[in-house]
């Protein structure tokens, strides 16, 4: 299982430190789906980067423990980081073409990133429901679609069979017509390998239909959590309130958009 | 790899075209001696142009069809010689600092603005009276007045692609940060890279006319175009075309170059798709 106590992240740039998690705590079930939502600026893809501690510019740990499955990842070493991230971590990003080197065809970039060649390649994108698997393999990232390059980018992230797959809105730059199939397949490659999976998200109607547990984020704390039918059917802080109200169906007719001050 | 592109833009091309020319009939002089040679006598003193001496004779009577083909071949080759280590040590220092970060990334950017105060000719200068004056001194003048210019393009591009999700994925499937910088992060800046060195070299051929004009650079009896220019100074108003031609010739190569950097930059960034 994941288990997060008091994480908190600054990005430190030039001009100083930017305070981005305040202190996040959460536990992750094993095998679990696990939504992470919340508005845009609220720090669910910095807390996505920060389990990882990827080598993302300016992202700083300052305090708090980041455990897997008893493993302690904040005070792991370089060396240990990076055994733990090949091994347990897959990350499947928002931007699928810029996941991918668009200096390199797909094959290679399987190779490199997941150690997939000749038939385990062609298998492995088959499974991911690509059509022509070899074609994609010689194809460049600007040759495919954004689906297809998501699927690639999955394929990728499962390679390893990763204990923990993290998925940073997956399918927020895709085309409505495919998000549902791309989350389709990530969530069925998730419990195939019966991992856990931590699923960064805006899409409310995803978390209710994939997710077991929800987290809900705003201004770097987590305000409310638990399991997804209790937080969005009966949600207890007044911000889910206002998240769940903010979304497409749930407008009162005549009802006017008024900015909501909320408070942390 | 997707290969090197170029823009489609008709004087991009035109330049292109000049510029192949130039450096053909430099290479071609070189290897053939169809030209003529530089250094032998060929006609009277100061003769004008004419049928048997194209762009006319100098003050020793030596053809200048022969010593501007020459002074191409020499001006060309210091500067792209100049660029190229330029290039290779500015483009490992830019990748460092851009994608370390840090306190590397200042060190880095410090020794590079310090060479970028210098006013450039002054360090040319500077650069050939501390050495011998010659073809030496000259590239590592060139050299180190467009090595601060592509470490600040090469870092700021590396700086970019360092944070983009490949370079991420690729850490996390376990590559150190030296691969990641090879074999991701380098091939993604090479289209500013070649774009960049393109620059440096109509650049350093300033430079280098500039100090072979001061007579601190090319030695006769080689010649370059700078070197030309500076000969043919005292006899500005009896032979005119002694400065007009290596001066036009000088003119169109840089103003080629410049415009085949156009061409790249508009050829990578996709602008005239």
């Amino acid at each position: 299982m994941l288990k997060l106590t008091d994480l908190v992240v600054d990005y430190v740039g030039r001009k100083g430190g930017n305070r981005v998690l305040h202190g996040v705590s959460l536990a992750v079930p094993r095998g679990a789906v696990y939504a992470v939502v919340g508005e845009s600026g609220s720090g669910k893809s910095t807390l996505a980067a920060a389990i990882g501690r990827l080598p993302v510019p300016g992202l700083t740990p300052i305090s708090g423990t980041i455990e897997l499955d008893g493993m302690r990842l904040d005070t792991a070493s370089e060396g240990e980081l990076a055994a733990v991230r090949r091994d347990l971590l897959g990350y499947v990003f928002q931007d699928p073409v810029a996941s991918l080197d668009p200096t390199m065809t797909i094959g290679r970039q399987l190779v490199l990133a997941a150690g997939l060649t000749g038939k385990r390649a062609v298998g492995a994108l088959a499974e991911l429901g690509i059509r022509d698997p070899e074609r994609t393999l010689a194809s460049h990232p600007h040759e495919i679609s954004g689906g297809m390059a998501q699927r690639v980018a999955i394929a990728i992230a499962v390679a390893r069979r990763p204990r923990l797959i993290i998925a940073d809105e997956p399918t927020a730059a895709l085309d409505a017509s495919v998000r549902r199939q791309v989350l389709d397949l990530l969530v069925a490659q998730c419990r195939a390998a019966d991992a856990t999976m931590l699923l960064v998200t805006h899409d409310l109607e995803a978390v209710r239909r994939y997710a077991d547990h929800v987290a809900v984020m705003h201004a770097g704390r987590v305000v409310e959590a638990g399991p997804t039918r209790a937080v969005l059917d009966s949600p207890s802080a007044h911000y889910t309130r206002v998240l769940l109200a903010s979304t497409i169906g749930h407008e009162q007719p005549g009802e006017r958009v008024v900015p909501t001050e909320v408070a942390p | 790899m997707r290969g090197i592109r170029f823009s489609r833009d008709p004087l991009s091309l035109a330049a292109a075209a000049l510029l192949v020319v130039l450096l053909f009939c430099g290479l071609l002089g070189a290897l053939t001696g169809v030209f003529g040679n530089p250094s032998a006598l060929a006609d009277l003193p100061l003769q004008p142009p004419s049928l048997s001496q194209p762009f006319g004779t100098d003050n020793l009577g030596r053809s200048l069809l022969a010593r501007t083909v020459a002074a191409i071949q020499q001006s060309v080759l210091l500067s792209t010689a100049a660029v190229l280590i330029a290039t290779i040590v500015g483009a490992a220092f830019g990748l460092v600092a851009g994608y370390v970060g840090g306190l590397v990334d200042d060190v880095i950017g410090r020794l590079a603005d310090t060479l970028f105060s210098f006013p450039a000719i002054v360090l040319a200068i500077l650069i050939s009276a501390l050495f011998q004056p010659g073809a030496a001194s000259a590239i590592a003048a060139v050299t180190l007045i467009t090595l601060p210019a592509v470490i600040r393009v090469v870092r700021a591009e590396a700086m970019a692609v360092a944070g983009r999700d490949y370079v991420v994925q690729s850490r996390i499937a376990g590559a150190s940060a030296l691969y990641a910088m090879i074999v991701h992060v380098a091939p993604n800046i090479l289209g500013a890279v070649i774009v960049q060195a393109a620059y440096s070299i109509s650049f350093g051929m300033i430079i280098e006319s500039g100090i072979s004009f001061l007579g601190l650079g090319v030695q006769p009896p080689a010649a370059s175009l700078g070197s030309l220019l500076f000969d043919a100074r005292p006899y500005l108003p009896l032979a005119p075309w002694l400065v007009f031609v290596p001066g036009l010739v000088l003119a169109l190569t840089i103003l080629s170059i410049n415009l085949v950097g156009d061409g790249l930059k508009a050829g990578f960034e996709g602008s005239d798709a």
